[in-house]
């Protein structure tokens, strides 16, 4: 009798080991059915637009988030004949009527533009042209070329009239550093609306967040090494809940002549590319129309005007990255970002 | 018939211990087993191909071609990928380099070819912004 126990005291100790063994190598928990993951991917405003949002409502949500951006795209397109904001640079003078989509971005873009003292002007499109960022055929345009099309900028010139817009002859606004942050802000509303509470939307390098992920954690995203020829080379890691962030680099388009690099965010005051020691400007925000605005206008500014704008504006933060591989961050991301270590960045947390 | 004695019990449960303790021993400490890095290319919205980045030994190119005709050259490398020629007119495909990573795919809007790495282990990381 004793053996017989014995041998069963055993062989209960042998399966255990033996189950134990079988349980180990799986490590990921079983995802809740009730927060699976819903993805959409489409292609609009000239790039690779990917929707992740979670739970019962995820899929019906992200098919609506796709279509509005297509829906967007066909409406703001500065090369779309059909698209509102051609007929708008097509009037030659005459009133224009708008939907509500181009009229909210209008206002938006009159109003980062007073705010930043002009450092965000959506009337620069002739400039873009005549530098050859819209082809990819670059050119160095003389300076009496700059001089007449500069003439013709100026984001205070929009008249807007209830639904109707006038653009003086010859302007021409283009939404290209605001429409990727307002599509995905309205994105974001019209999940919302759809009783989504966490989703993650990337509208190429343009990011904006519902919630945190659904174990509770925040979204980790990171920020491009501007130093690096790969896209995928990152500097550090941003950690973000129910919030967009929005990056503006100089290696995104550009080109080099006699050792200047040229890049494709021009500066209203020159209409020439910016020129300043800063290679990248994220900007972090409830508002993904605001980020995006902010984060060309911040670039424009260079370090000292953009952290004085940020000082006396306030309501976002900011990373700042410098050709001498320095990197500034506002004292409320502090916390949020970690530096990748190996890189020679240098991090310095601002004082408020 | 002889009834079998202890000694029999005690041989037979001895082994099926020992057969159960070196199966658990085993399956406690092989290594979990690792997908990829493996890159998926879409073509059009379908998968065009899958390839295990891990078992590539030598660099190798091979060309794809669009619905509208366009190609793209896609090198392959241990453990990465790119397009290191395209016959579209922007050429952001070719000015993405190499990917390794799963937070961020290339794209080629002309051609609508999208490369994208999963990778078993995972990056940790969601998305990128720049």
């Amino acid at each position: 009798m004793k053996l017989k126990h014995l041998m069963s005291g055993l062989l209960a100790l042998s399966l255990l080991a033996g189950c134990t063994g079988g349980i180990a190598p799986s490590p990921t928990p079983s995802v809740s059915q009730e927060m699976e993951a819903h993805n959409k991917d489409t292609f609009a405003m000239d790039t690779l637009m990917s929707f992740t949002a979670y739970g019962p409502q995820g899929q019906a949500a992200v098919e609506t988030a796709a279509k509005e951006v297509v829906k967007l795209d066909q409406l703001l397109s500065v090369t779309g004949e059909d698209s509102e904001v051609w007929a708008l640079n097509h009037a030659q003078g005459q009133p224009t009527v708008m939907g509500e989509d181009a009229l909210a971005l209008l206002t938006a873009a009159q109003a980062l533009g007073r705010a930043t003292d002009g450092a965000l002007d959506v009337t620069l499109y002739p400039l873009v042209k005549a530098w050859g960022f819209t082809t990819g055929s670059y050119q160095i345009p003389g300076k009496d070329t700059i001089a007449a099309l500069l003439e013709n900028t100026g984001y205070d010139e929009i008249a807007i009239d209830g639904d109707t817009v006038t653009l003086p002859q010859g302007m021409e606004v283009d939404f290209g550093a605001l429409a990727k942050g307002y599509a995905g802000e309205k994105c974001v509303k019209l999940l919302r609306e759809q009783g989504v509470t966490s989703a993650i939307l990337r509208l190429s390098g343009n990011i904006q967040t519902i919630g945190a992920k659904p174990d509770g954690s925040p979204w980790r995203i990171a920020i491009r090494d501007p130093e690096s020829i790969n896209n995928s080379d990152y500097l550090g890691v941003l950690e973000l809940v129910d919030q967009a962030a929005v990056t503006s680099g100089n290696y995104e388009r550009y080109f080099e002549y006699d050792g200047v690099r040229y890049c494709h965010i021009m500066d209203p005051s020159t209409g020439a590319p910016t020129q300043n020691p800063l290679t990248s400007v994220t900007i972090v925000g409830p508002s993904g129309t605001a980020c995006d605005g902010l984060s060309t206008a911040l670039f424009v500014m260079g370090r000292d005007r953009a952290l004085e704008y940020w000082r006396s504006a306030g309501g976002f933060e900011v990373i700042l990255v410098e050709q001498d591989k320095n990197v500034w961050i506002t004292p409320g991301l502090a916390d949020q970002f970690s530096l990748k270590d190996g890189l020679g960045y240098t991090l310095n947390i601002l004082e408020e | 018939m002889k009834k079998p004695s202890n000694r029999f019990w005690a041989l037979l449960l001895g082994g099926i211990l020992l057969l159960c303790v070196a199966a658990g021993v085993y399956l406690y400490t092989r290594p979990a087993p690792t997908v990829g890095p493996v890159a998926i290319i879409s073509l059009d919205g379908e998968i065009y191909d899958t390839i295990d980045l891990g078992a590539v030994e030598e660099e190798y190119t091979f060309t794809v071609t669009g619905k509208i005709g366009l190609t793209n050259d896609i090198e392959v490398a241990p453990g990465k990928i790119r397009v290191c020629r395209a016959d579209c007119p922007d050429q952001i495909c070719v000015g993405q380099g190499w990917l390794d990573t799963d937070f961020i795919p290339i794209a080629c809007l002309p051609n609508t070819l999208v490369i994208q790495v999963v990778d078993g282990e995972g990056s940790g990381i969601d998305s990128m912004v720049g």
